[in-house]
């Protein structure tokens, strides 16, 4: 099975090389993560699958709404397709990078390294975490235990993010009014639909959050859905009602929850916080805790990305 | 003891950023901060001499992550603190509307990954901080929103993100034959490994870093160039004073631990063609912020020659060189906003007059230019001796060369301090906090000329000489290269059409793309036996 | 099994790796190239995921719910790589969001989404 999900993968990507059209490239690349979604779990990593489906569910809501504004002021349909030139000048352009890419494939292949290593930090990780960091899921005991540092930065990436992207839009910091509806047409039945799924994925999403560590999913996961439960809520209500800035506001007071609790774990070491002998019960509490920040922050990250590309990004 | 390092100033930007202080009181946090890190740095350079200092985050083991600080990373993070702390005293006096909150929470964030970048001894930890470090990169270079270019600040994140991408490809294989990610330790499992194993991974990052570091022949250039001349001044001089080094310290950090099949020669080749074309760009232009920021990729071409160089005293003088090109590029930065802002115009032929207009500031960017140049006494010099000592009679020629073309670019830059200013009326009262770290950095440039080896002997822990009478050789020689040049610039290339349209001559996306693969396929036959 | 086999995944994901490497250098629409960068960065995700289950077909999730589990220790994916491109993820989307704002400003000033037509747009 997973051979064919493999060609599946290896043709929609192709399909994105021949494809001139623009709406159907996202949907080509919405069929494509979707696929390296469901081998992301076949290759053992549910957390990984996980993220992988929600990003590109988010990528392909922000794409979407960039060409929708793309189509909108044009008025010739006939730019929908890329630029195309004649055959012969198509074909000299591309036959040197074909040739480029086809030797470097060639050239990496032969050269693909043979040695093995003698030992795997594996072994070591999958027997120490549960006494060291505690929980059952040991991807979130790493990430969010022995290599807290690169998750603090990781956070810190989704901070800078919101502040680039209202930087670099083309409008300046406008102020949305409480109340706006977007002018965007909904059907009945999608919003009817989405009403009816709204709460499950808000269980969904504090289920990921508050299991993280001992099932698959976690802070970044949960996070994701929960932002989904939004905007849901928006795409249900179509109204604007919470305050971008205080959104933004609300992330930087967490993300500062998120540094103070990873420099005390760092210092403290990470799975003394609590100590295990005093509390057995609390194996896990540094992992909730640390869970539930970062689903929080995401949550608003994610949530203020959203607002900010479809009530500013769209006009 | 190092995360204090990272964290402290992330924790200080979130800070800023949540709780909006007034403006000023924002700059003299800054001012007091960098003072405190600055001090910080002086210690960490102390104790690393005698031993090497190492923290571990998350674990007392290879499990988690390391952070460590060898002399060579704690004179970068001397550098970096000591060029931030100029540059906020710099920027007290900043009258301007801009938001002085978010940006001050993004200069603290670079600063923190400068010094993470320096001090992280995990590769994947390193792969973290380069994106960090270049997207705090793309928005301090827009961060003017009337006067910014996001067309090539999008070809630069993009092309940025793509070769970030054969970097973690290399990381794969490097994780698979060594089953580690800690420098020390992957260093050591591939010093036992047999070449063959060790090419397709050397090649694939170094596709990545020498992309980051400028060095792939005149493609990767252009967009990084031309978001430098409208990026606001403090930022500018920060991306070419210090951005550049962090490429060549990874650049340098992974040719010590691919030691068995480092291909040093190759390099070698690369930085002087690197070197020899970013001084003809610099020449081309008439933008005084783009003569500059073409001449630090010369000069990255010229360290690299250094640092490639096998002789102990070649590599020596690559790393002074780094010293002394961050002082004398920031210097010229930040005085060239000044210049162009007093004078409204950054065009090279329209400014005149400098040392009358404002004499401190003119003086020091002379030592600065002097310096660059590598004039006798100044900072220049003695890097330039270094890398050019004992070396075969080809390379000499050839860093003869590089200093030739550097000379004939500043003689088209000095022309600004000449002349008569065609601004009449009263001149600009000089202020103090912009004088001040420019007049420090200018003499920084001439000290470092006198006291060359006893700075080398503080910074480096080498012990050189200079010989007295091939000094004075290489001061003939650059008096000579002056005068030709001052004749060359003067007769032949001034006002030459042809030579401009040389100058804007530019690269889409899509050749910067094919540039890296032609590299990397380049790389790959070169090395494979 | 020769080339269709599941230890292959490596050389599928290099195969990807350079179609979207083509891609990138061919493409004449920056939405495109977007999307090449989207799935460059999912192969090497991919090759990532792959040195997991090294020598291993079929990958138990490492979810240790039961201490038993640990006696077939070589039968559970390594969870280096997996927290390592959770993060690798992130990171790509994060720089994602930031790409399609400027695409979206550039859109704005220039009406086009042509590598040329921008090209010529901005002077040069």
């Amino acid at each position: 099975m997973t051979y064919g999900l493999l060609i599946l993968w290896l043709l929609s990507g192709l399909a994105i090389v021949f494809e001139n059209r623009t709406y159907r490239l996202i949907i080509y690349f919405s069929i494509f993560s979707l696929i390296t979604s469901v081998a992301y779990f076949l290759l053992g990593s549910p957390d990984v699958a996980m993220a992988e489906a929600a990003i590109a569910a988010f990528s392909t809501i922000f794409f979407v709404i960039c060409i929708e504004k793309y189509y909108s002021h044009r008025e010739n349909v006939t730019q929908d397709r890329i630029r195309r030139e004649p055959l012969l000048r198509r074909v000299g352009g591309v036959l040197p990078a074909l040739l480029l890419c086809i030797g470097l494939f060639v050239l990496v292949v032969i050269h693909i390294p043979e040695a093995e290593a003698m030992y795997y930090l594996k072994y070591e990780y999958l027997q120490r975490f549960m006494h060291e960091i505690g929980g059952e899921n040991a991807v979130t005991a790493i990430y969010l235990g022995y290599r807290v540092y690169d998750t603090l930065f990781e956070a810190l990436i989704l901070v800078i993010a919101v502040v680039a992207v209202s930087h670099m839009s083309y409008f300046e910091a406008i102020k949305v009014a409480e109340g706006t509806h977007s002018e965007i047409e909904t059907s009945r039945v999608a919003a009817l639909s989405l009403r009816i799924i709204c709460p499950i994925i808000l269980v969904f999403g504090i289920y990921l959050i508050l299991n993280g560590h001992i099932s698959a999913g976690g802070g970044f996961q949960g996070g994701l859905a929960l932002a989904t439960f939004f905007i849901c809520r928006y795409m249900v209500y179509d109204i604007y009602d919470i305050s971008v800035e205080k959104v933004l506001h609300w992330e930087e007071m967490i993300f500062l929850g998120i540094i103070i609790v990873t420099v005390i774990a760092v210092f403290l070491g990470v799975g003394n916080i609590i100590p295990a002998a005093i509390l057995p019960f609390y194996q896990g509490a540094y992992l909730i805790v640390m869970n539930f920040l970062i689903g929080l922050k995401v949550a608003c990250g994610f949530f203020f990305l959203f607002y900010r590309y479809i009530t500013i990004e769209r006009r | 003891m190092l995360t204090f390092f990272v964290i402290i100033p992330i924790l200080l930007a979130v800070l800023i950023f949540t709780f909006s202080a007034k403006t000023k009181a924002i700059k003299i946090i800054a001012i007091v901060f960098q003072s405190a890190l600055f001090a910080a740095s002086l210690y960490l350079v102390g104790i690393t001499r005698e031993a090497d200092v190492v923290t571990f985050v998350g674990s007392d083991d290879l499990l988690g992550i390391v952070l460590r600080a060898n002399s060579l990373s704690a004179i970068f993070v001397l550098l970096t603190t000591f060029i931030f702390l100029a540059v906020s005293i710099y920027s007290y006096s900043y009258r301007d509307e801009r938001d002085a909150r978010t940006f001050w929470f993004l200069m603290f964030l670079l600063e923190a990954s400068f010094i993470g970048l320096f001090l992280s001894g995990d590769l994947f930890n390193i792969f973290v901080l380069i994106e960090v470090s270049t997207l705090v990169t793309v928005i301090l270079t827009m961060y003017d929103r009337k006067n910014r270019n996001i067309f090539h600040g999008k070809v630069f994140l993009l092309t940025n993100l793509v070769s970030i991408q054969f970097y973690l490809l290399g990381l794969g294989y490097i994780y698979r034959i060594t089953g580690a990610l800690d420098v020390e330790r992957v260093g050591e499992v591939l010093a036992t490994l047999d070449d063959r194993n060790l090419l397709l991974p050397y090649v694939l990052i170094m596709t990545s870093i020498a992309f980051k570091n400028t060095l792939i022949p005149f493609f990767s250039w252009t967009p990084k160039v031309r978001i430098y001349p409208k990026s606001p001044t403090v930022v500018a001089a920060v991306m070419s004073g210090l951005q550049a080094k962090t490429s060549l310290y990874l650049f340098i950090r992974f040719q010590e631990m691919f030691a068995p099949i480092a291909a040093y020669e190759i390099f070698l080749a690369i930085g002087i063609v690197t070197g020899i074309f970013g001084a003809v760009m610099a020449i081309c232009q008439k933008d005084i912020k783009m003569i500059l920021a073409y001449h630090t990729i010369s000069q990255i071409g010229l360290i690299t020659v250094g640092i490639s160089l096998t002789n102990g005293l070649s590599h020596v003088g690559g790393l002074y060189h780094i010293v002394s090109h961050a002082m004398f590029k920031t210097t010229l930065f930040l005085s060239a906003g000044i210049i162009s802002h007093s004078y409204g115009t950054s065009n090279v032929y329209e400014i005149r007059g400098v040392m009358k207009r404002m004499p401190v500031i003119g003086i020091a960017t002379l030592a600065a230019v002097l310096g660059i140049t590598g004039a006798p006494f100044f900072i220049g010099s003695v890097s330039k001796y270094f890398i050019s000592y004992e070396v075969t009679p080809l390379i000499m020629a050839v860093t003869v060369a590089l200093s030739f073309g550097t000379i004939i670019s500043f003689i088209k830059f000095s022309s600004i301090f000449f002349g008569h200013s065609v601004l009449e009326g009263s001149t600009p009262k000089a202020e103090l906090c912009k004088t001040i770290p420019i007049a420090i950095m200018g003499a920084i440039c001439f000290v470092g000329g006198i006291f060359g080896t006893q700075l080398i002997y503080f910074l480096l822990r080498y012990n050189v000489e200079i010989q007295w009478w091939s000094y004075v050789q290489k001061s003939l020689i650059f008096l000579a290269s002056a005068g030709v040049g001052y004749l060359l610039y003067n007769y032949v290339i001034k006002g030459n059409a042809a030579l401009a349209r040389f100058g804007e001559m530019n690269f889409s996306f899509r050749s910067i793309c094919a540039s890296m693969g032609v590299f990397m396929a380049l790389l790959l036959l070169l090395m494979g036996r | 099994m020769g080339i269709f086999n599941v230890e292959n995944i490596e050389i599928f994901s290099l195969i990807l790796f350079f179609i979207s490497f083509f891609g990138l250098i061919t493409s004449k629409n920056v939405i495109k190239s977007i999307i090449f960068v989207m799935l460059i960065q999912t192969s090497v995700i991919m090759f990532w995921l792959k040195l997991g289950i090294e020598g291993n077909p079929t990958p138990i999730p490492p979810i240790i719910y039961d201490p038993v589990l640990l006696e077939n220790i070589e039968y559970i994916a390594d969870p280096l790589p997996q927290a390592l491109t959770l993060t690798a993820i992130i990171i790509g989307f994060a720089v994602i969001a930031i790409v399609i704002t400027m695409f979206n400003t550039l859109d704005r000033q220039y009406g086009t989404a042509d590598w040329k037509k921008l090209e010529e747009a901005e002077g040069n």
